[in-house]
């Protein structure tokens, strides 16, 4: 017993230092901003940093609301009808990556293009 | 945040003992907004005295954009190989953080079950925890569990677990998975999946299979899970 209390006394100290990591603010994300009208995204290509996170702000012109879904950049989130919704992508190698709308997949389309940049 | 970490400390400091099977889900700490959806768990367990079964049926449904409540049925094999519903539980899943938002992503989930038969109870409360690594994403559990009733001494337990997944294809995200508590440790291959069927419409399936590797003797655990969100 007290072997395992010790063990999981471990692994609390575990999650508390990942939690501490999370109040480290991390520098200034860049933003990029998508409207989604007529159940389009545009623009329809992003064209994003490489190894920085940035941030995409979706503005549903719509009155139906719309599910912004991409394998690629692991992410899922719901953009309500005339409302904005912000989502986190990267740090990301260079490559191109695709996101779709879920409820509109033949019209709301779109790809993320990840490049190095060159200072 | 602070009273995260006030809660993850408590967690922490509690038994860490478990009656039932621990090898279970392994929770993501995600909620997406009018998310509905069916559930059915299976849990099967064998080691050299027993073969034990539990299977969950559910339905769950995001309440608000970030909190989702899930009700199941549980059925379990007893010792006369009888398979019959013993329990039901309440759920709710609350996703603390936007994904990607900070350096990870957390989120919580309190469970209170009521066995059918008798006046026992367990309510649980565990930290999820979310680091993406490249197309790789690293998921942990901590659970703190009390247990009460007419048959149940009173006590607190822990479980703790563990997965390491490679998102290679949306149907096919392989996974390594660790589980530890009531003197268990366990690791083994896993599996999770998802299928579109049209829209919102879509099939998730997630399995595993554990093996206990802190005693000798046989205890193999297989688990699986299929949902129907739409």
């Amino acid at each position: 017993m007290a072997n395992q209390l010790k063990q999981f006394h471990l692994v609390g100290i575990l999650f508390v230092v990942l939690s501490l990591t999370n109040a480290v603010k991390a520098a200034e994300t860049k933003t990029y901003h998508l409207v989604l009208e007529n159940h389009v995204f545009f623009p329809s290509e992003v064209t994003i940093p490489a190894n920085q996170k940035v941030k995409l702000i979706i503005t549903n012109k719509d009155a139906s609301p719309e599910e912004f879904d991409s394998f690629d950049l692991n992410r899922e989130r719901v953009v309500f009808a005339g409302k904005q919704a912000k989502i986190f992508i990267g740090p990301l190698p260079p490559g191109k990556y695709e996101f779709f709308g879920e409820f509109h997949p033949e019209s709301a389309r779109g790809i993320v293009i990840v490049k190095e940049v060159t200072q | 945040m602070k009273y995260l970490l006030l809660f993850i400390n408590l967690l922490a400091c509690m038994i860490a003992r478990a009656d039932g099977m621990v090898v279970d889900k392994v929770y993501h700490p995600y909620v997406t907004a009018n998310e509905r959806e069916f559930e059915w768990r299976l849990m099967t367990s064998q080691t050299d005295n027993s073969n034990l079964l539990t299977q969950r049926f559910g339905y769950g449904h995001a309440v608000l954009e970030n909190v989702a409540l899930e009700i199941y049925a549980i059925g379990t094999r007893d010792e006369n190989n009888n398979f019959e519903l013993s329990a039901f539980e309440v759920e709710s899943r609350w996703m603390l953080t936007q994904q990607g938002e900070f350096w990870a992503d957390w989120g919580l989930v309190l469970e209170f079950e009521k066995q059918k038969a008798q006046d026992n109870f367990e309510a649980s409360a565990g930290i999820l925890f979310e680091k993406e690594f490249g197309r790789t994403s690293l998921t942990m559990n901590l659970f703190a569990i009390r247990e009460w009733g007419e048959s149940l001494d009173s006590e607190w337990e822990s479980e703790f677990r563990l997965q390491y997944r490679y998102r290679y294809l949306p149907e096919i995200q392989p996974s390594i998975e660790i589980y530890a508590g009531e003197d268990f440790i366990g690791i083994g291959p896993g599996f999770m999946g998802v299928y579109r069927i049209d829209r919102q419409e879509q099939i998730k399936w997630d399995a595993g299979f554990i093996t206990e590797v802190a005693h000798s003797g046989k205890n193999h655990t297989f688990r699986f899970a299929i949902e129907y969100e739409f």
